[in-house]
């Protein structure tokens, strides 16, 4: 029994109640006070950290009371090596994200009590053991989300805060049927909400009556699961809310969306699709490496027709999340070790990419790089704002996948894997590296060279507080490219157990 | 010798620390920590320069160091696999180590004397500093892995100063031209790497020549080409991009936007050499692949095409561009058809004069502030010392005896000429080695042109003749040069076309780059019992050699078989005396044209005027890729695909669905109304009813209410639950 994971998961809540009753218009106080708490949280995920078992491949720290007992829900709490990267990823972007907020002004006292009750549900899923108290978790987590983009968003903030709460809601309905059925088929036991005891293919041989056909149980919810967690991901064809949720979201909440929420979705292959359908997802690993690699290419060629940076950047996470699925359905130590280091390695740098992007819009007040009419949008920023171009060149070589920083080991990694198994789709899937860099580097031409123009002249470089918070993530990007070791070695012996049990199912 | 880490990782650790000091501390330290990375790459040549003396005091093709360690390994239960980071250094890499510290250095200390004053002069030197480690790092590497990681930090480097003049908008286009170009053979080169690693287990060096030795490559085949040449041709794509080879050659010439010394350092002497370094690392995957009749084909085509080129440029820079990539294209012939030595002794020798070439140039241009040659002329009154170095180097590029590039030129043409005539390989090296032929009478004619036109005669634009200073001997500005251009004599690589006993400086070694530099293949046995061993940092050299192998050419390519001496030994003396007289009708005819003026160019550009017009657009292609390609093919793609996402797949397929759900509820409505007689609402009704409430929530703008919203929605789902 450990409190160490309910301390994470409530001090956000405890921050969030603070924010709440602070009296009205003290809104330097509620940002002190949403500065603490995730600050606070930071810490005890590196605490976490240093208690965290590299060596054991199982959940620890576990935590268990009943919930709701006659449906044998518990509140299960509980990590391993999957979901640590993660935690300590959503630890520290939430406290970088709430610096970034610092120049709310609209409603602040909501902005930073929904953002930490973002923060929670993040937490909550990474750390569910309970299948359904993961679900409530995913759940939660779209009302922060569809408020924060419906109210602090851009002009088009409603259509994308819908959009991004249906498309979202209906792979979570999708998935509950999942879930129903897996509690039914295992006979409303105490362990039909327990992920861990679903884990290990027990369903392989089960079928399932629907419409007077019989279907293979495993195969049919397996898709319901993909459908929930692909569209989080998101997978092509399921990546449209992504552009327009990014495009209209305030800065932080597009870190958070990229950063973390993304990975929530990969995060639901690897602790519930994988392991509770084993052989369903071996069968079906082509089709999601297939898949895959159309996200990395489709996403890569769209992102280079982009005229507004934040889409372009949107689309690029399309491409990046692409190697992730890649890597999974490669199946082996490398590719599933690469895969889960990829989602860490894009929560950073895709999120250096937003959070510089955000230090721009500040002072330009838009995003284009070529305007509607034709014209440049920026031009000349790297003769006018140095600081600010040596962190957006760190952030966009490490999204690049330039080696020396941490993309390139992760994507190697995945290739690695997934040459093993699917040696023509790598060999289309590294077209995706070529794209990646022409849309990037083309972005930066266009920002960066040139004369500035007066407009350009007249934004002022990076203050200390922008600084600040982006030093961890340029920290985090180079040490994690030079030496990968500290998290491949937290998540390696989880990964390892994970391939071990999909190699019994090939 | 004992190696430890600390008498090997300086070489690479000096200048990157230098990288890191001026990266975090250049701007508050004196003269912007110019001599911080002066002094890094200094101490990496005298490390550099121990570990040369010690190989060629050993004097044996056997010996090599190896060492290496874990980087970090993802082994659990049954499922191994790690990552091991090591450094492979063997004669090869020694003189290759000496030679890129030695000009690394003199470019360094020119360049305290080329950029003074710029306004990022802190700047170029961090870059300078970053990459020069780069290029040490992928000498020193033991694997493929990690000489890919450095080569992409020197085309990080590369780009960076390319674009160093980022105001240009033209400056932005070549870097990331330069990016691009050699990114899509880099993209090659590491699909070569996955193939290499799925077979071998790993990609170290020795381990893959042993597999080579073993077999290991034979009987597998990737998308239905064999594994060994699928394997090549992707690491020779690698070479293709960085060594600016046909057709990915379009960069480099381009790439001159960036500081001088940056293009003597990176695009001549060291960066774009790496490319035919990785090609001769991989010598023996190309022979089992049987790739070398095409590598000397692209080989040929460049060394002559890039000439052509070269014959009617008028800016300094790139004549020296031209001259670049049509000698790498020698190189890479070299590597083609077999001729291993004299490829690596071109690559060394190119290096030290080319590098002089360009600081050269450099030190003229900021002398004149002018880079058109048409614009300067009789420079050599004023420009003493640079004219001396300049006609060093022109002389040894243009394959005059006694001077490096004969030595290094002549093997691999008279390799070549031995490959096509003698081999008995029929026609399949003839054009390769005819094209090399005519390359050998331009490469002096360009040469001498550019000389011509820029030092001698009568200055022809006045104005720029007085403003240039005349020079003083500087220890930052022409002494460089001075060196450099010592060691464009033939004598330092090689005893025999000297006359024995010329300089005894080498005393019996005098032949120690012909000895030394053996090719992987005839020592490929040495690695057939190789296995890999847990060995951390210790020396592999005590290893138990093999006594004899059973590996045996697998491609059944007869390259200059070093056995047969009497065919090659006649071949090489046809050559050498075919291209002394080629090189001296060639001089004489650009003097003749240039000096005298008894030939007016003009009446040659009348007569190929169709030819020359290729030329001006650089056989058309960059027209090809960047017009055609690009902005009507992929550009246009691109924005096709991104509409149809949005315009179409998103607006119909996806917001489609919320037509279909409206025609829903309304029917659903209607068989309420009609059916049901408002007896309920189905569930359909009730979601779009509560939906709408939400939205008319949002537009009322009201905080507070969202609360209450949340807060109700919250409550009803766990009483619903509970």
């Amino acid at each position: 029994m450990s409190g160490i994971l309910n301390l994470i998961l409530w001090l956000p809540v405890v921050g969030m109640i603070g924010v709440l009753v602070t009296p009205k218009g003290k809104d330097q106080l509620v940002r002190y006070i949403s500065l603490g708490a995730t600050a606070l949280t930071f810490i005890v995920t590196i605490l976490l950290y240093l208690r965290f078992d590299e060596s054991n491949p199982n959940v620890q720290q576990v935590f268990q009371v009943p919930w709701i007992e006659q449906f044998h829900i518990n509140y299960a709490l509980g990590i391993d090596g999957i979901s640590l990267p993660m935690i300590l990823l959503t630890g520290l972007l939430f406290f970088i994200c709430i610096l970034s907020s610092w120049t709310i002004t609209k409603s602040v006292k909501a902005y930073f009590a929904l953002l930490l009750m973002l923060e929670s549900s993040v937490f909550g899923v990474f750390m569910s053991l309970d299948f359904f108290l993961f679900y409530v978790y995913w759940e939660v987590m779209l009302l922060p989300m569809f408020f924060l983009i419906g109210i602090w968003g851009g002009e088009n903030r409603e259509y994308a805060a819908v959009k991004f709460f249906l498309y979202t809601f209906f792979g979570s309905i999708v998935m509950l049927v999942g879930i129903i059925a897996l509690y039914y088929a295992t006979g409303k036991g105490p362990d039909s909400f327990s992920i861990l005891a679903l884990q290990g293919g027990h369903f392989t041989d089960m079928t399932v009556n629907v419409f007077g056909t019989d279907f293979s149980f495993e195969k049919l919810f397996f898709w319901s699961m993909f459908l929930g967690f692909a569209i989080k991901v998101p997978i092509f064809p399921f990546h449209t809310w992504l552009p327009h949720a990014h495009v209209q979201a305030p800065t932080a909440v597009s870190v958070i969306l990229a950063g973390v929420l993304l990975k929530m979705g990969t995060y639901g292959f690897l602790r519930i699709a994988f392991p509770i359908f084993p052989s369903a997802a071996v069968e079906y690993s082509t089709a999601i490496a297939i898949l895959g690699v159309i996200s990395v290419i489709y996403g890569a060629f769209c992102a280079m027709a982009q005229n507004d940076v934040k889409k372009l950047v949107a689309y690029s996470s399309v491409s990046h999340m692409g190697f992730v699925m890649m890597g999974l359905a490669a199946m082996t130590i490398q590719g599933m070790n690469g895969a889960v280091l990829q989602m860490f390695n894009h929560g950073t740098s895709t999120a250096m990419m937003f959070l510089m992007i955000g230090v721009i819009y500040e002072r330009s007040h838009h995003r284009w790089i070529v305007r509607p009419d034709g014209t440049k949008g920026y031009g000349g920023i790297a003769a006018h704002l140095p600081r600010y171009t040596v962190v957006f060149i760190i952030g966009m070589f490490a999204s690049l996948g330039l080696p020396g920083l941490s993309g390139f080991i992760s994507e190697a990694l995945i290739f690695l894997g997934i040459y093993q198994r699917f040696t023509t789709i790598t060999v289309i899937a590294v077209l995706g590296l070529l794209i990646g860099a022409a849309y990037l580097l083309w972005m930066y031409k266009r920002m960066f060279f040139g004369e500035p123009s007066d407009e350009v002249k007249s934004y002022s470089d990076m203050n200390a507080r922008e600084v600040f918070y982006m030093v961890p993530l340029c920290i985090a990007v180079i040490v994690f490219g030079v030496y990968p070791a500290p998290i491949l070695n937290i998540m390696k012996s989880s990964v390892g157990q994970l391939v071990e049990l999909m190699a019994q199912f090939q | 010798m004992d190696y430890t880490i600390l008498s090997i990782a300086p070489i690479f650790l000096a200048p990157f620390t230098a990288f890191v000091i001026n990266a975090f501390f250049g701007k508050k330290l004196p003269r912007q920590g110019d001599w911080v990375s002066v002094l890094g790459i200094g101490i990496a040549f005298l490390f550099a320069f121990r570990i040369f003396i010690d190989f060629y005091s050993t004097y044996s093709t056997e010996y090599y160091i190896h060492k290496y360690f874990t980087w970090f390994d993802l082994s659990y239960g049954e499922n191994l696999f790690k990552i091991d980071l090591g450094i492979y250094i063997d004669n090869m890499g020694a003189i290759m180590l000496l030679m890129v510290t030695g000009v690394a250095f003199f470019i360094h200390l020119f360049s305290t004397w080329y950029m003074w004053g710029d306004v990022r002069y802190g700047k170029f030197f961090t870059l300078m500093s970053l990459f020069t480690s780069g290029m040490l790092g992928l000498v020193l590497s033991d694997n493929l892995l990690s000489m890919f990681i450095f080569w992409e930090i020197m085309g990080f480097c590369s780009y960076s100063l390319i674009g160093f003049y980022f105001e240009k908008e033209k400056a932005g286009y070549a870097s990331i031209k330069a990016f691009m170009t050699t990114r899509v053979g880099d993209v090659f080169f590491l699909l070569g790497i996955l193939a290499i690693w799925h077979t071998v287990g790993n990609v170290s060096l020795p381990d893959i020549y042993a597999a080579i030795a073993n077999g290991s490559f034979e009987g597998h085949t990737v998308i239905g080409i064999s594994l060994a040449t699928f394997a090549g041709f992707c690491i020779f794509c690698g070479t293709i991009g960085k060594s600016a080879q046909f057709p990915l050659q379009v960069w480099l010439p381009d790439a001159m936007m960036g500081p001088t010394p940056c293009s003597a350092l990176i695009h001549a002497a060291t960066m774009v050499a790496a490319g035919v370094y990785l090609s001769l690392r991989m010598y023996p995957l190309m022979v089992a692949g049987g790739l070398t009749p095409f590598i000397a084909m692209i080989g040929g085509i460049t060394a002559f095409g890039a000439a052509t080129i070269a014959l009617i440029q008028t800016d300094l820079k790139a004549v020296l561009a031209y001259s670049t990539i049509s000698q790498l294209g020698y190189m890479v012939l070299g590597v083609g058809v077999g001729a291993y030595n004299a490829a690596f002794m071109h690559l060394i020798t190119h290096a030290v004069f080319k590098a002089c070439l360009f600081l050269s140039a450099g030190s003229v241009i900021h002398s004149v502030h002018t880079q058109e040659m048409p614009e300067m002329g009789g420079l050599r009154h004023k420009l003493k010392f640079t004219w001396i170095a300049m006609w060093c180097c022109t002389l040894a590029i243009s394959g005059v005896p006694f001077f490096s590039g004969f030595v290094s030129k002549d093997r691999i043409l008279g390799d070549a000429l031995y490959v096509a005539l003698h081999a008995g390989q029929g026609f399949t090296y003839m054009i390769p080695a005819a094209l090399g032929f005519i390359g050998a009478f331009l490469t002096p004619f360009y040469m001498c042109r550019m000389m011509f036109l820029t030092f001698h005669g009568k200055p022809r634009d006045q104005h720029v003749y007085d403003h240039c200073h005349a020079e003083h001997l500087k220890i930052n500005q022409n002494v460089p040069l001075l060196i450099l251009s010592i060691f464009t004599l033939g004598v330092f690589f090689s005893g025999s076309l000297t006359g024995q006993g010329f300089v005894k400086i080498f005393g019996s070694k005098n032949e120690w780059f012909k000895v030394l530099v053996a090719s992987p293949t005839e020592s490929l046995d040495k690695f057939a019992y190789y296995t890999r061993e847990e060995l951390g940092w210790s020396d592999t050299n005590e290893k138990e050699k093999p006594e004899h192998s059973e590996y045996e050419h697998q491609s059944g390519f007869a390259g200059p078989n070093h056995e047969n001496h009497e065919g090659l030994h006649h071949a090489h003396v046809e050559g050498a005396f075919g291209s002394i007289i080629i090189v001296a009708c060639s001089i004489f005819f650009a003097f003749l044209m240039y000096i005298r003026r008894s030939i007016d160019p003009a009446r040659f550009v009348n007569m190929f005027s169709v030819w020359v017009k290729a030329l001006k657009n650089k056989y058309y292609f960059d027209h090809l890729y960047i017009d055609v390609i690009i902005q009507k093919g992929l550009l246009k793609f691109n924005n096709a695909l991104a509409w149809f996402d949005m315009g179409i797949y998103d607006r119909f397929a996806i917001d489609g669905w919320e037509a279909v759900s409206r025609v829903g509820y309304k029917s659903s409505n209607w068989f309420d109304r009609i059916v049901v007689d408002k007896i309920g609402v189905d569930g359909t009704a009730v979601a779009t009813n509560i939906f709408n409430i939400v939205l008319r929530l949002i537009q009322s703008g009201k905080i507070q209410t969202y609360f209450i919203v949340l807060i109700f929605m919250l409550v009803t789902f766990v009483a619903v639950l509970t």
